[in-house]
């Protein structure tokens, strides 16, 4: 192994060689520069193998041949190497990146740059306290150089402020050292810990003067006015490494420094950093400038991985993981996006748009935000889940809840900002991608593609990237450049084999879920055939989704479980984004699913009780205490995948704006998620009560009003996706009410509903689809009379609306049969009045679907209007086959269902004997009412078709309007505001109440963040004030107050 | 219960009964509600002249391929509903196909010929159609609420979903209905009842037929013949279950005809006394008084 | 004496930063901040003050051996000498920016750069 000493000699001596260069000699001075920090790289990158090969724990280095208290001691561990690889890197890359100014400030620039790299390496290293004060100074003044290598005139000021607070830190740290000194002895900071300061308040307010001062550099919140504007106006690659590199070190510093206060320090930590975590976020969201913002992200992960070193005594051996899990992701993220950043025209973070046309700069941007924000499979995704466990069992509940609140709204305003860069209007990018400032980026991505790799590995759970079906939705990305044609054939291919592969693997219930996923999707996918070009983009994201869905399925513990939760959201947000007009939506549709996959997480961990995850069917075993907040936390999170009433309003945008391929699949396949995901909760759980109530009974409730509303709010639209996502909502409910029955034929429902659902919902979608990409509008009262133009999609719209509608003889009808016999089973009754009338309300949206669109008065501009794709219309046609044959044979796979459902339900089961069907209260034989209705129907057709032989089709004006002949189908197509007394008797009902909820929510964050960044007045002396008030804060809720 | 081939005739035979029966009966109606007006009303065989002139006619035009089909699903609704509904209690001749369901099958397939209707009428592309078909649809689905949660009160109360079962339940003394045995339900159906006949106050739905005939308008001929069959064939049908449910079934023929006939008489009793609702009037109706009653009987079931 | 010296620095201390805190004036900042500086170095010589000993330096006059109980505790200065290096840089880092400062908006008013905020 190099020696510690070398890299920062060399790093020290080339920046004094420097200086003996010729001040034009601009390229030598560069290339040195380069190479020494390349060197120190190589070498931080040697012991970090070196550490994690052979295992060796770290070892001190004594400078001057002595050991402590006579000499500075360097130590050098795999925590400490790691750190130096992270910090020489960024130093080195962002060195690339600065090639241009670093060539024109000449070799001053370069030396304070290596002055700085050094400085940060040493903070990591030195176990001296005076000598952390001394790099800490070298950091000050080397930043204070670098900061004006921007070419933003504003910096200069960033970088005075910076100074004042500088020196205001550095008398508080000389008092602390002098005075700790005094106390014991010492300056090393191991042997300071060892006597554990002897001076009672003295020494702890000595401890307190040096704690506070190298927290301050960690920028924490309110104390950080100075960093945020170093960060909005320093050159992005400098940005770069003061986020990376300099809070990492401060950290580190911290971290060291709380060895000496011992535990009672970890709480002041843990407050300092949750302080800055949910107010750097909250303070984020109302930011217009994208480096500022990062500047806001970059101190609330500073916050939370302070919180981690406060966690320290519940967490011990296994912070290093989990705090360098967040330190890194954000470092890598961090500097990749500050690095980007410099390729983007202006500084509004809609204009991060210009990445648009870029799909690898694009990619970029996706890591980088999903590293930042905890998606698995990054390493702060693993980070986070073991964070939030102990937590949890700790019963340091408002902690935990305070860590998922920030990260909800970091995530709100990251994926705001990935939602403009694909959306907005796309401005030229300032330089090429084929330059070293990209390349650098890529570096970035690289490393944080690794980092994933390597958490897994180190983690207790599995390695997600390790995941079939994950690899291959990400070998998708590099399959980007196929024709789509192309992929989409080796997407169904994937598809079918696994389900070939695996399909022994699953009982009835999940089979259930399997097909959907597997071979439904596939289905799907066969309308992607029509989409010409390369579509790029679209299938990592649609096969991401995918993967999360069956991973979702085969998960048996609660980690796997919540990854490809997290995955299967993800993928479906890439999606989603895709449509047209679909920013808002799909960040709604982000927000709502997120939030509610945080309510799992925290679920989870009161579930888990200390352990790394709990197996979900020890679910069941919760203890009592806790299992009643355990259902309703996961309850909430399965919900907001259903899109139950309350957390419904993200459903109809995402679904109506999605792309014609992709509005089946969010509706029909990815709805059945939060089913499926309830469906584990009530087997494990069954019913939970909290403060009297029961949660299954609650849950009643939500299905029924979901479905009530949900129909209700169907019959008033206009578009006619929006129609059908509404009818999704109500849909959902009456399964989720199915569900909440908890008994035999109630399960039964559910089940059914789900898989008819899928089939009748991805048709209709399909139909829907088509008709507007022919007549190029979703209005339905836009449309008109298109049954003869195109009948195949009439036909598909009119089978799904008897499916679904639940008239006989099609497969709608069991469903209905099967909900009458589960109901008369139950004692909820008052529910069901609701859902009673939701039922025909249901007739009223799908006569209107079908009225509006087909029937009626054709439109002029529609007479040419041809009829849907073929590979539009293929998937309709194979599901109108399948609806026809599961209307004949229900049992065929309902049958196996039934008898497994017998395990959980055991009474109820219905008898399948021949072609009848029998439950406790009824019975029902779907071949005879088939045949009976088909005898007499074609009867009476084949009668009239007889005795009409002669009749012709009559124009279209040809009707008897009044002694009046109509002239133009705009006036004489009855289609808007179709159901206008029922607006006037019910109108009330559907009143925007829980839109304005959220959007008062929204907008009160947004207040709050509005008026509390209103303190960062940009004056140097009011955050001089800041940082004082901060100490006397800290100090009087800290040691102050208890002495 | 299992499928014979002689149940065909037999459920031909119950068709043909109640065919005629309904041709008299409704034409009997209007010549009371003719003479309450004190007019002289039309002769007793007019819908017998009606049905065969319309039979008769040929049409040579058409909208379209549902506009065909409007009829043949109305009546076929109305016919299934006869078949899969127990006429007669007791009588394996006139049990008709009712094993192919329960009372489930019955109530949902009530909507066949509805939404069948609805869509052949909407084809013809006459506004009045429409109009006519949102009204309806908007009207009848309140209205069948208190239907459905006062089915559901029954099925609770016998613990069955079987109607034959049901009517069974009721026999032995007229105090055994459920008219006596479950009130509140059986008001809940009534109220109910009267919005599904299409006489006043809620027949509004019917209204564009004045100027000039609503859903129908631009049936004629052939077309019409089906639908005025269904007109004569589709309220006994749904009466049949109404008696079934609530009325102690029938179990011979002029038990039959006597309930049908004065169930059917509660409609028009109530029509001649009140004015017309508007949609919305008749569906906040419904809300105030007949689907609370629904609610009580299902609770208190 | 150690008691005056060290209450002399905080003191000193508190003044630069009293002055740091109102005046708007950048040179005036800087001043105030090398009398807080100054203040920092005093209590840290303060700290390391022995009463009745001798400047750590060891020639004729205090052999080795009697060197622990007769000097003063070397550290201290040490730090001290540091220290007031390391004062030196940043202060004459913040004399450069104001005068950068001043190039650019011909103020020193610390009120006038508010440019970056939020």
């Amino acid at each position: 192994m190099v020696s510690a000493i070398y890299p920062l000699a060399a790093a020290l001596a080339s920046a004094f060689l420097l200086g003996l260069l010729h001040e034009r000699q601009r390229a030598p001075a560069y290339a040195i520069t380069l190479g020494v920090l390349g060197f120190m790289t190589l070498t931080a990158a040697s012991w970090v193998w070196g550490f994690a090969q052979t295992g060796q724990a770290g070892f001190e280095i004594y400078t001057a041949g002595v050991a402590p208290p006579f000499a500075i001691s360097l130590r050098l561990g795999l925590a400490e190497a790691s750190l130096m690889l992270l910090i020489n890197l960024t130093g080195l890359l962002s060195a690339i990146h600065l090639q241009a100014p670093l060539l024109a400030h000449g070799r001053r620039a370069m030396a304070v740059l290596l002055i700085a790299v050094m400085a940060l390496g040493g903070l990591v290293m030195t176990r001296d306290l005076f000598n952390l004060f001394v790099f800490i100074e070298l950091i000050v003044i080397a930043t204070g150089g670098l900061v004006l290598l921007s070419d933003d005139p504003r910096a200069v000021v960033a970088g005075f402020k910076y100074l004042i607070i500088s020196q205001l830190v550095t008398v508080f740290l000389l008092i602390g050292i002098i005075f700790a000194y005094h106390g014991t002895g010492t300056l090393n900071i191991d042997g300071m810990a060892m006597t554990t300061m002897g001076l009672a308040s003295g020494g702890a307010l000595a401890f307190f003067l040096m704690f506070i001062a190298v927290v301050i550099e960690t920028k924490p919140f309110p104390a950080n006015g100075w960093a945020l504007d170093i960060y909005e106006s320093a050159h992005p690659a400098f940005a770069a490494i003061f986020s990376a590199a300099s809070a990492a070190a401060a950290l580190f510093a911290v971290d060291k420094l709380l060895l000496i206060g011992g535990s009672d320090w970890l709480p002041i930590a843990t407050g300092i950093g949750i302080l800055s975590f949910v107010g750097a976020n909250l303070l984020a969201l109302p930011q217009t400038n994208d480096r500022r913002l990062l500047g806001y992200s970059s101190i609330a992960q500073t916050g939370l991985v302070l919180v981690v070193l406060g966690q320290r005594d519940l967490l011990g051996d296994h912070t290093l993981y989990v705090a360098g899990g967040l330190l890194l992701a954000n470092a890598v993220a961090k500097a990749g996006l500050f690095w980007l950043s410099d390729l983007i025209p202006k500084r509004e973070p809609a204009a991060w748009a210009a990445l648009r046309h870029h799909p690898l700069a694009l990619f970029a941007f996706a890591t980088l935000l999903a590293l930042l924000v905890g998606l698995p499979p990054f390493p702060s995704f693993y980070a986070k889940w073991d964070l939030v466990h102990p937590l949890a069992d700790a019963g340091r509940l408002w902690l935990l809840g305070l860590i998922l609140f920030g990260t909800l709204l970091e995530a709100g305003y990251l994926f705001r900002w990935f939602g403009y860069s694909l959306k907005r209007e796309a401005p030229a990018l300032t330089g090429s991608l084929v330059s070293p400032r990209f390349g650098v980026v890529l570096v970035a991505v690289a490393a944080a593609w690794l980092l994933a790799l390597l958490w897994g590995e180190l983690s207790v759970h599995d390695n997600l990237l390790l995941a079939v079906p994950l690899a291959f939705a990400l070998a998708f990305l590099a399959l980007d450049w196929l024709p789509a044609r192309v992929k989409n054939a080796l997407a169904i291919t994937g598809l079918v084999a696994y389900f070939a592969l695996t399909y022994t693997d699953y009982d009835p219930l999940r089979m259930i879920f399997a097909v959907i996923f597997l071979l439904g999707s596939a289905l799907t996918m066969l309308a992607g055939f029509d989409v010409q070009g390369r579509r790029p983009g679209f299938y990592p994201s649609v096969m991401l989704m995918l993967a999360g869905l069956i991973m979702l399925i085969r998960a048996t513990d609660s980690f796997a479980f919540f990854a490809a939760w997290e995955v299967l959201t993800i993928g479906s947000y890439f999606l989603i984004l895709r449509g047209k007009r679909s920013e808002p939506h799909a960040l709604s549709y982000l927000l709502f699913s997120f939030g509610g996959a945080l309510a799992m997480l925290a679920g989870f961990a009161l579930a888990a009780q200390g352990a790394p995850s709990i197996e979900l069917v020890a679910l069941a075993q919760v203890a009592e205490s806790v299992a009643p907040w355990v259902f309703l936390l996961l309850a909430i999170g399965f919900m907001t995948k259903t899109a139950a009433i309350g957390l419904h309003i993200w459903l109809p945008g995402a679904h109506a704006e999605a792309e014609l391929d992709v509005s089946p699949m969010v509706s029909g396949i990815l709805l059945k998620a939060g089913l499926y995901g309830l469906m584990v909760l009530l087997l494990a759980m069954g019913t939970q009560r909290l403060a009297g109530v029961d949660l299954v009974d609650l849950l009643l409730w939500i299905g029924a009003l979901t479905a009530f509303l949900g129909n209700l709010m169907a019959i008033f639209q206009e578009d006619a996706k929006r129609l059908l996502a509404y009818s999704s909502i109500g849909q959902m409910g009456y399964a989720i009410f199915g569900l909440a029955l908890m008994n035999h034929l109630g399960w039964l429902m559910a089940l059914m509903f789900v898989i008819n659902h899928y089939i009748y919902k991805s048709m209709l979608f399909l139909a829907v689809g088509g008709v507007a990409r022919r007549t190029g509008t979703r209005q339905m009262f836009l449309m008109g009379g298109l049954i003869t133009l195109m009948p195949l999609s009439f036909i598909a719209v009119m089978i799904g609306i008897i499916a679904m509608s639940g008239v006989p003889p099609l497969s709608g009808f069991g469903g209905r049969w099967i909900f009458y016999n589960a109901i008369l089973a139950t004692d909820a009754r008052l529910p069901i009045a609701l859902i009673f009338l939701s039922g025909p309300i249901a007739f009223l949206y799908l006569f209107r679907l079908i009225h509006t669109i087909f029937l009626g008065q054709l439109k002029d501009e529609h007479r040419q209007v041809k009829e849907a794709p073929f590979w539009i219309l293929l998937p309709q046609m194979i599901y109108v086959a399948i609806l026809i044959v599961a209307a004949l044979v229900p049992g065929l796979l309902l049958r196996h269902v039934d008898q497994y459902l017998t395990e959980f339900f055991p009474f109820g089961a219905l008898n399948w004997e021949g072609l009848r069907i029998t439950s406790d209260f009824g019975y029902w034989n779907p071949v005879a009412i088939m045949l009976t209705i088909g005898v007499i129907f074609m009867l009476l057709l084949s009668w009239l078709l007889f005795v009409n032989r002669r009749a012709q089709k009559v124009k279209q004006f040809n009707i008897v309007f009044s002694a009046e002949r109509p002239y133009r189908p705009e006036t004489t197509h009855f289609a808007w505001n179709f159901f206008a007394p029922y607006r006037k008797a019910m109108g009330f009902l559907v009143q925007p109440l829980v839109t304005r909820f959220w959007d008062l929510i929204t907008q009160t964050l947004h207040g709050i963040g509005e008026m509390t960044r209103r303190i960062y007045n940009g004056n140097a002396q009011t955050y001089a004030f800041h940082l004082i008030g901060f100490v006397v804060v800290v100090f009087l809720l800290g040691p102050g107050g208890t002495a | 219960m299992t499928f014979e081939w002689i149940q065909i005739p037999y459920a031909l035979l119950t068709i043909f009964i109640v065919l005629n029966y309904g041709l008299l009966m409704t034409a009997l109606i209007a010549k009371i509600a003719a003479r309450v007006g004190r007019r002289h009303g039309i002769p007793i065989w007019q819908n017998y002249a009606d049905l065969v002139k319309n039979y008769g006619l040929r049409s040579s035009i058409t909208h379209g391929v549902m506009f065909y089909m409007g009829p043949v699903f109305r009546l076929t609704g109305g016919v299934g509903l006869l078949l899969f509904v127990p006429t007669i209690y007791g009588s394996v001749m006139f049990s008709n196909l009712s094993f192919a369901g329960d009372l489930i099958l019955a109530l949902y397939f009530v909507f066949f010929g509805t939404l069948g209707m609805a869509l052949g009428a909407a084809e013809s592309g006459h506004p009045y159609s429409a109009i006519g078909i949102t009204r309806g649809l908007s009207q009848v689905t309140m209205a069948e609420l208190p239907l459905a949660l006062a089915v559901f009160a029954v099925a609770l109360h016998y613990q069955t979903l079987s109607i034959t079962e049901i009517v069974a339940a009721q026999q032995g003394g007229f105090l055994n209905w459920t008219l006596f045995t479950n009130p509140l339900a059986v008001a809940a159906a009534m109220l109910a009842f009267l919005g599904s006949m299409m006489r006043p106050p809620f027949d509004v739905v019917l209204a564009p037929q004045e100027i000039p005939i609503g859903p129908p308008t631009e049936y004629h001929s052939s077309y019409l013949a089906l639908m005025q069959t269904n007109r004569v064939l589709f309220p006994i049908a749904k009466i049949v279950v109404y008696m079934n449910l609530f009325f102690g079934g029938a179990t011979s023929w002029p038990e039959f005809f006597i309930k049908v006939f004065l169930i059917y008489m509660v409609s028009v009793l109530v029509g001649v006394v009140f004015p017309r609702f508007r949609v919305e009037q008749s569906i906040r109706w419904f809300m105030i008084w007949a689907v609370p009653i629904g609610i009580l009987a299902i609770v208190l079931a | 004496m150690v008691f005056i010296a060290m209450a002399a620095g905080f003191i000193l201390i508190l003044i630069g930063f009293y002055g740091a805190l109102t005046n708007r004036n950048l040179l005036r900042m800087i001043v105030s901040f090398t009398l807080a500086d100054t203040g920092v170095h005093i209590v840290l010589v303060a700290v390391g003050a022995l009463p009745g000993r001798t400047a750590p330096i060891l020639d004729a006059s205090v052999p080795v051996a009697e060197a622990v109980t007769r000097i003063v505790d070397p550290v201290p200065q040490a730090l001290v000498l540091t220290a007031i290096v390391i004062g030196l840089g940043v202060t004459t880092l913040m004399l450069a920016y104001a005068y950068r400062l001043f190039a650019q908006k011909g103020t020193l008013d610390i009120a006038k750069f508010t440019e970056l905020k939020w």
